[in-house]
């Protein structure tokens, strides 16, 4: 009876310890993945333009070969960045916003938006009433994250300009004015 | 037995299976079902925050950066019309109309789920490729071997396909299972 109990324990301990194995590794495979997929691609807090996706692209799984992806990966810690891009006026174009989670948190497209989109991102905890009030304002759930613009090749005779177009996308830090230099005065 | 010796078979045995048990659950599989049209599946939590964890790994793992429903829908297939696995070294025959979005593609990936080598840039067919055409109807060879203009390339060995809409039409979005999407049976294999 003993040794009934014994090896029931032991078994009960190994499920036990295989159950939590398995919760803390499923529950941190998104952020696992998000954290390499942004060290793949680069710097954070400045955008990078990704070369169209041909067979030797690596950086994120089953990329489309008709859009050219321009990416931003994101840490909030020292402040918020400024985001803005001109948005094409012929082609499907989108802004999305994913958290450290793999989550998409914000999303707008050439329809619901027209010209440009300027917005200020910031990291959870800001007070979001110090920010300028003259400019859209997005909150991530989390500090780090990034952001991917991605704009559909709808022609290939209209690929250069599509691609000069989207290059014109900026995310940096916002930062509060530079000082005046001081002439000795 | 000594308890020390118990103690590290339980450690070992026991991180083991619960690591086995979210590569099979999550690394290892494929995206739930969720609503199937065809041959082709979709999962209509993929793009929100929503889902269970065995879903949010998964999308995380195989579907990474995907938008939601109204932005994009993507449907993925991995078997032919008899359920067959798609395999590279066997020709398909791919036949449907103009889909209900605002632009769609179509396009191959390998196992490893990126773009398939040596394919020479033949990696998807898209509204781009019939819009100039009179009619609303297409068939896309899909094989190894070059054939013809609607020509998806693959190599010998395990692939899928993910079909993408952008901006889908309200009804797809609705109803994900009854989007009309195209048919795919395999002619032959090498």
């Amino acid at each position: 009876m003993n040794r009934v109990l014994s090896i029931s324990l032991w078994v009960g301990a190994t499920l036990l310890l295989a159950a939590a194995v398995h919760a803390a590794t499923l529950y941190a495979l998104p952020n696992i993945v998000m954290r390499t997929a942004i060290a793949r691609i680069g710097a954070p807090n400045t955008i990078h333009h990704v070369k169209r996706a041909d067979a030797t692209s690596r950086g994120v799984v089953r990329p489309s070969p008709d859009l050219l992806y321009s990416i931003c990966p994101f840490d909030l810690s020292d402040g918020p960045l400024r985001v803005s891009a001109p948005v094409p006026a012929d082609t499907y174009w989108s802004v999305s916003a994913f958290d450290g989670q793999t989550n998409n948190f914000f999303v707008k497209n050439d329809k619901q938006i027209s010209g440009k989109t300027d917005f200020i991102l910031a990291g959870p905890g800001t007070d979001m009433k110090t920010l300028p009030a003259n400019v859209v304002h997005v909150q991530s759930p989390t500090m780090s994250g990034l952001v991917l613009f991605r704009t559909l090749i709808f022609s290939e005779r209209d690929f250069a300009r599509i691609d000069t177009q989207r290059r014109q996308a900026t995310c940096a830090p916002m930062r509060a004015r530079p000082p005046e230099p001081n002439n000795g005065g | 037995m000594r308890t020390s010796v118990k103690i590290l078979t339980v450690l070992v045995v026991g991180s083991a299976l619960g690591l086995g048990a979210t590569y099979v659950t999550a690394v290892h599989a494929s995206l739930p079902g969720g609503v199937c049209d065809g041959v082709w599946h979709t999962n209509l939590s993929i793009g929100s925050s929503s889902g269970s964890p065995y879903t949010r790994a998964r999308v995380a793992l195989h579907g990474l950066l995907a938008l939601n429903r109204s932005e994009t829908m993507y449907y993925t297939a991995t078997t032919d019309a008899a359920g067959d696995p798609l395999d590279g070294a066997c020709t398909y025959k791919l036949k449907g109309r103009i889909l209900d979005a605002r632009w769609w593609s179509i396009t191959a990936y390998g196992a490893d789920d990126y773009l398939i080598p040596g394919t020479d840039g033949h990696y998807s067919f898209s509204l781009n490729d019939v819009r100039n055409n009179a009619g609303t109807n297409y068939t896309v060879k899909i094989s190894a071997k070059e054939s013809g203009r609607y020509w998806i390339a693959v190599k010998p060995g395990r692939f899928s396909l993910t079909l993408r809409l952008y901006n889908p039409d309200a009804p797809v979005v609705a109803d994900p299972a009854h989007a009309d999407l195209p048919s795919l049976t395999k002619e032959s294999c090498a």
